[in-house]
């Protein structure tokens, strides 16, 4: 740490870890709803245990990459953050309104639209709070030093998911329409602008954790955020297959999306060759792995497992199904989730000047999350495979086919179980680091 | 070898040129849409179906158009396939629908909201959707219970509102319970019209929820159940 004003992070990372429990308590109200155990069915029923895991999942990522940016982007810019007091507010006022969102879901306050279930009025606070957030790092960049493309394109990635936020505020009552627009929100953040945010903040470490040359390792950054536009925006045509929209999205869409792996692939091999050129050993392993482990499970997540059932003949009978959520998890998790996870796990010991890295803790954090989330990820695909050809191809009842999926819960949860003892070692890990304090700043030559 | 100021082209070009091209193919779905979603059926009863359908997050547990929660069935064609008689009659009470399953929360809409509900997923029932849901493509395995039996011509009315969402009957009706070809066989008409008076007394823990039929509508199901022969 360079700057007194990038402590504000470590409350962004704090925050986010307690969504991150929260969401995967809610997780397991579900498995066991799914199994018959529905006890909290009259206080939670499902569909308020869905929207809360889903919105908690998009709010703690959200919440990290802000407290990424608040990092990142004094040290990029060389200098503090601009009115760090605001900060604050931002933070605070982020959460209140989370919290009432959540609490309202309990309530049956919601817009009941996938992924964008908070209530509208919540949405202009939202979007509030998301310009006071975009205000302060602007004006920082503006006033910066140097303009590096790492926080150039952190920035415009940042911009535009808030910019794509708006077009999910627009009401329409035909639900194609609906449907269509709501989209543009979710495909264009995650498969689109979210994979800039990711290019830029894995472009920060690994120049911080490789030493290899910011000029080599921000051309290729061009390169990567380019292949998703390339393949993403369209991209968002498997979506447009099946709910009303003309035809011809059946091939935009398809060709596309199956262009999409791509950029994440081309994210791991980035990753892993300027790891490869290394031109030195930073002291920090576990970071390293976070980062390139990111790398790998994105492609592995977003880009095979979002491939496989992409094209619409595959689509046609998986759409709708529980192979959605199977490619959702590991995805989530390894393209956004385990970025959050690198950015802390490089953060942590710069704020706060102690140096607890390489530890067991963190390792058997490292391996059980991700072997927790491959089994999760194995458990829904059996689930879905099962789901497809019971209810689409045999055409049996759709709750006769899910009592069939009920055995792969149970296997699911166990490696929830798995998964869950990772995170809460990492956060362990996490309070065993105390508070950000100023005597860990140093200065500019030391720093990395 | 790519210099970066290249890299940076790539980048900028191609957003350009994808988002433009986006652009364009969403003005030209717009330009679609009310022909394809036939937007012109689209009642006050359906528009104000769809508020109903966001204000209580059906699409947190259902899917429509394939998009939502997979924790309960895709409603896309339930009106096509079940009718809107059995919705109304689900609609006002679904665990005793569905005795002893996944339960649903039960919602209290009134005579008019249900209607409105209704009314909106007919309307998306009849969205253009290029064929989906596809149809069953596999043949399950034959049950022996095949020969053809004659049917009776008058179905009652209630039958085709209520029973059919779940049972078979020469190939048509729902999965959810046993095909009813030759249940009169089976079963005489006491048995009957003990069995649709309360099904529970009858077979503890059985799926068959205990429907609101007045007595004449039921002693005329049970006259046709046991012709059933």
């Amino acid at each position: 740490m360079r700057f007194k004003s990038q402590k504000i992070a470590f409350w962004f990372f704090a925050v986010c870890m307690l969504l991150l429990i929260l969401q995967v308590t809610y997780g397991f109200i579900m498995g066991f709803a799914r199994i018959g155990m529905d006890g909290l069915h009259d206080f939670i029923p499902f569909n308020a245990a869905r929207a809360t895991h889903t919105n908690l999942l998009v709010v703690w990522l959200l919440t990290g990459f802000m407290g990424a940016a608040y990092y990142i982007i004094p040290e990029e810019a060389d200098r503090e953050l601009h009115m760090p007091q605001l900060a604050w507010v931002q933070l605070i006022s982020w959460v209140v309104v989370g919290v009432i969102a959540i609490v309202g879901f309990h309530f049956n306050w919601w817009e009941g639209r996938k992924f964008l279930e908070i209530p509208r009025p919540l949405d202009y606070l939202v979007v509030v709070n998301v310009l006071l957030f975009l205000y302060l790092i602007g004006m920082t960049i503006w006033n910066a030093k140097k303009h590096s493309t790492t926080q150039l394109v952190l920035f415009f990635g940042l911009f535009c998911a808030a910019l794509l936020y708006l077009p999910g505020m627009i009401y329409f009552d035909n639900q194609t329409l609906d449907s269509y627009f709501r989209w543009w929100v979710v495909h264009l953040w995650v498969e689109g602008v979210w994979e800039l945010i990711m290019g830029a903040i894995l472009a920060f470490l690994l120049i911080k954790l490789t030493g290899v040359d910011r000029e080599v390792v921000e051309k290729w950054l061009y390169v990567i955020v380019g292949l998703t536009f390339l393949s993403g925006i369209l991209g968002t045509g498997h979506h447009y297959y099946w709910i009303g929209t003309p035809k011809y999205w059946l091939m935009v869409g398809g060709i596309f999306s199956a262009l999409e792996p791509l950029a994440f692939l081309g994210m791991a091999l980035w990753a892993i060759n300027m790891y490869r050129k290394k031109g030195k050993d930073h002291p920090n392993k576990l970071a390293l792995y976070w980062t390139l482990g990111c790398a790998i499970m994105s492609f592995v997540g977003a880009g095979f497992l979002g491939f496989a059932h992409t094209w619409p003949q595959v689509n046609k009978w998986t759409h709708g199904t529980l192979i959605t959520a199977m490619h959702g998890h590991m995805a989530f998790w390894g393209a956004y989730g385990m970025l959050v996870f690198a950015v802390i796990a490089y953060a942590l010991p710069q704020l706060t000047g102690r140096k607890l890295f390489n530890n067991l803790s963190g390792y058997l954090a490292f391996w059980s999350a991700n072997i927790g989330m491959v089994g999760m990820t194995g458990a829904l695909a059996v689930a879905g495979i099962t789901q497809v050809y019971l209810e689409r191809k045999l055409g049996l009842d759709f709750l006769a086919a899910q009592k069939e999926t009920e055995v792969h819960f149970i296997g699911m949860m166990l490696a929830a179980l798995l998964f869950t003892f990772g995170v809460i070692l990492f956060i362990y890990d996490f309070i065993r680091h105390g508070k950000p304090n100023d005597e860990a700043i140093v200065a500019a030559t030391s720093a990395e | 070898m790519l210099s970066k100021s290249q890299a940076r082209a790539f980048f900028l070009g191609g957003t350009f040129l994808f988002s433009a091209a986006f652009l364009i193919l969403t003005v030209d779905t717009l330009r679609q849409n009310p022909t394809r979603t036939k937007e012109q059926n689209m009642s006050a009863a359906a528009r104000a179906g769809k508020l109903i359908w966001e204000k209580n997050n059906c699409m947190g547990c259902h899917t429509l158009l394939g998009e939502g929660a997979y924790y309960a069935p895709d409603l896309t064609k339930i009106v096509q396939q079940k009718g809107a008689e059995y919705l109304k009659v689900f609609l006002t009470d679904p665990q005793a629908m569905y005795p002893g399953q996944r339960r649903m929360v039960k919602y209290n809409f009134t005579d008019q909201e249900k209607e409105q509900v209704i009314a909106f997923l007919e309307w998306v029932g009849n969205i253009d959707t290029n064929n989906w849901p596809p149809k069953p493509n596999i043949e399950p395995p034959a049950t022996g219970n095949t020969v053809a039996l004659a049917l009776p011509a008058e179905k009652p009315e209630k039958y085709t509102q209520l029973c059919m969402a779940c049972h078979k009957l020469g190939g048509t009706g729902g999965v959810v319970g046993p095909a009813l070809d030759g249940v009169g066989k089976k079963y005489d008409a006491e048995y009957l019209d003990r069995w649709l008076k309360d099904p529970p007394s009858v077979k503890a823990g059985t799926t068959m929820p205990k429907l609101p039929l007045t007595d004449n509508e039921r002693q005329e199901l049970v006259r046709f159940l046991a012709s059933l022969k």
